[in-house]
């Protein structure tokens, strides 16, 4: 099946450094995960906007073991819950604050996205987050 | 919330669906124990604790398997008819499915069934091999359950990082300490070695023993983590005026019942130290008139400690934020204020998969009937809270289950 085009809008915004999110055209609200009919209105008029990229982090867990097949070299990797700031949800890889360590994360941290290489996006199409120091 | 959730039948009346027998078989690692061999075995328990025969049943309702595509074909396809050999009469075969919370949703689709007269006798069975199955194929298609895989698979979740997840914002919310995460296992534990079924029945667990051992996903230690296993059981449901024709005097009636599907995936849940568990009770009192005090026993999803901690706050029987330490202060042990999950629950029975969430649902059921050997019998046993949850920790669902005298 071809990956649909909500799917290969948002990573190719990934891949160009940025983080979209679906806005409706007819309600203005916008939408996390993309939906294929606007959950607030039903409406398919559906566009982007690029997210202000900042956040709280409402959860996160360091995988240690026991990864997903393919996902085996990646250990160990950090997986968190942001709520943006636009009033949207969507799960996201944390970066390390020194190798392997994210000891410095807590919950309802200030967290914001940081963009990755195209390459990066091809094997882990995903989007990334960090802390913002305090 | 002004909903109305009236039950259109009425306790005692010829339709009100009744639950009459249960079988089980150990929960553990068998991998000389086939699918079907399981199935067909508590198959036979269940219908001789109720009195039956196979020819009795007139539907048979499947709880699925996850181990095996083919195996789970096996079910959907009335291969148990065949196998019990009630080919040729049995009105209908079918499969409920919504991961762990499906036994939950298969008692509200058999007690509908009954009560509007489509079924008669029902046999509901559960078969899991998760004990047996590949490791790394069941990591590998459990981060595919409940995650959606063109957003969030790329992140690398799977379920002990969802459990993972949720463990820390409760944990952030509460302000539990390790220990007290760790005790929610200690009590569960200590039923299971009271259940000669449970896959740890012969082996002690202390907090220390669980805060020693190695770092999964953290916040979550290994012994913090449910141990797949292989594992099967069933129940019988039928109508009152039947139940009473066939001479059995007690019963289980379902006074009530509540739900939240609150999310698909994780990252869509508003708040994971919360789920749909206030919502899901809220419905279920007003449905049965119950509240979290009318209990004598609770059967609740425990695939990770915080996710009974969660429930327990949501069903409002501990405080806001006090879960974890309801259990750490005993509340839930042999002999505590309200016996929790008295078979040992999934941490400690044994993951069986959609099966967990049967087991304590057949737990509740057992317990109600007074047929639990007398070691873990809750005395005057008349009143059960049951709960699951499915997936991400989608849903919250709440089953409320008394038990009930048939006339003559």
């Amino acid at each position: 099946m071809q990956t649909p085009k909500i799917v290969t809008d948002f990573r190719t915004g990934l891949s160009d450094g940025k983080l979209l999110v679906q806005l409706c055209k007819d309600c203005n609200k916008p939408n996390m995960w993309p939906r294929y009919a606007c959950p607030h209105c039903q409406s398919e008029n559906l566009d982007w906007q690029h997210s202000g990229g900042v956040g709280t982090l409402h959860s996160f867990c360091v995988l240690r073991q026991g990864a997903p097949e393919g996902f085996e070299a990646d250990l160990p990797y950090a997986i968190g819950v942001v709520k943006l700031d636009e009033g949207v949800q969507l799960a996201v890889r944390l970066v390390p604050s020194a190798p392997d360590d994210w000891s410095e994360y807590r919950c309802d941290d200030q967290v914001e996205f940081v963009a990755v290489s195209a390459d990066q996006i091809e094997k882990r199409p995903c989007a990334t987050f960090k802390r913002i120091a305090d | 919330m002004s909903e109305e959730w009236t039950l259109n039948v009425a306790p005692g009346a010829d339709n009100d669906p009744v639950f009459v027998g249960v079988g089980e078989i150990p929960t553990g690692k068998f991998p000389d124990r086939g699918f079907i061999q399981a199935l067909t075995k508590v198959a036979v328990l269940a219908l001789k604790d109720a009195g039956m025969v196979p020819k009795d049943i007139d539907t048979i309702m499947l709880i699925p398997c996850l181990h095996s595509g083919a195996d789970q074909a096996d079910l959907v396809f009335s291969r148990m008819v065949e196998e019990l050999g009630i080919h040729g009469t049995c009105k209908s075969s079918y499969m409920v499915h919504s991961g762990g919370s499906t036994s939950d949703n298969a008692v509200r689709a058999a007690h509908g069934l009954i009560a509007a007269g489509h079924a008669q006798n029902i046999l509901v069975l559960q078969c899991e091999r998760w004990g047996s199955a590949d490791l790394q194929e069941m990591i590998t298609m459990l981060s595919k359950n409940g995650i959606p895989g063109e957003w969030e698979l790329p992140t690398g979740i799977q379920f002990n990082a969802i459990g993972a997840m949720i463990t820390r914002r409760y944990m952030h919310a509460s302000g539990s300490t390790p220990e007290e995460m760790a005790s929610v296992c200690v009590t569960l534990r200590n039923w299971a070695n009271l259940n000669e079924n449970a896959m740890f029945y012969t082996k002690a667990l202390t907090v220390e023993q669980i805060l020693a051992s190695r770092m999964v996903a953290d916040p979550l230690h290994s012994y913090e983590c449910p141990p797949m296993a292989d594992g099967a059981c069933a129940f019988v449901m039928t109508n009152t005026a039947n139940a009473k024709k066939r001479g059995i005097s007690n019963a289980v009636r379902v006074a009530g019942s509540g739900g939240c599907v609150s999310h698909y995936c994780l990252s869509q849940e508003a708040d994971q130290a919360v789920l749909g568990w206030p919502l899901a009770a809220e419905r279920a009192w007003n449905q049965s008139g119950w509240g979290p005090e009318d209990a004598d026993i609770a059967e609740i999803y425990d695939s990770y400690a915080a996710v009974t901690a969660i429930a327990l706050e949501g069903i409002g029987i501990a405080a806001k934020g006090e879960g974890a330490r309801w259990f750490a202060a005993g509340h839930g042990d042999p002999g505590g204020k309200l016996p929790m999950n008295t078979n040992g629950g999934l941490l400690s029975a044994g993951h069986t998969g959609v099966g967990g969430g049967t087991a304590l649902l057949v737990e509740g059921i057992r317990q109600l009937l007074h047929r639990a050997p007398s070691k873990r019998q809750v005395e005057d046993c008349q009143r059960a809270i049951i709960g699951g949850s499915g997936g991400s920790y989608m849903d919250a669902q709440i089953l409320l289950l008394e038990r009930t005298k048939l006339g003559a």
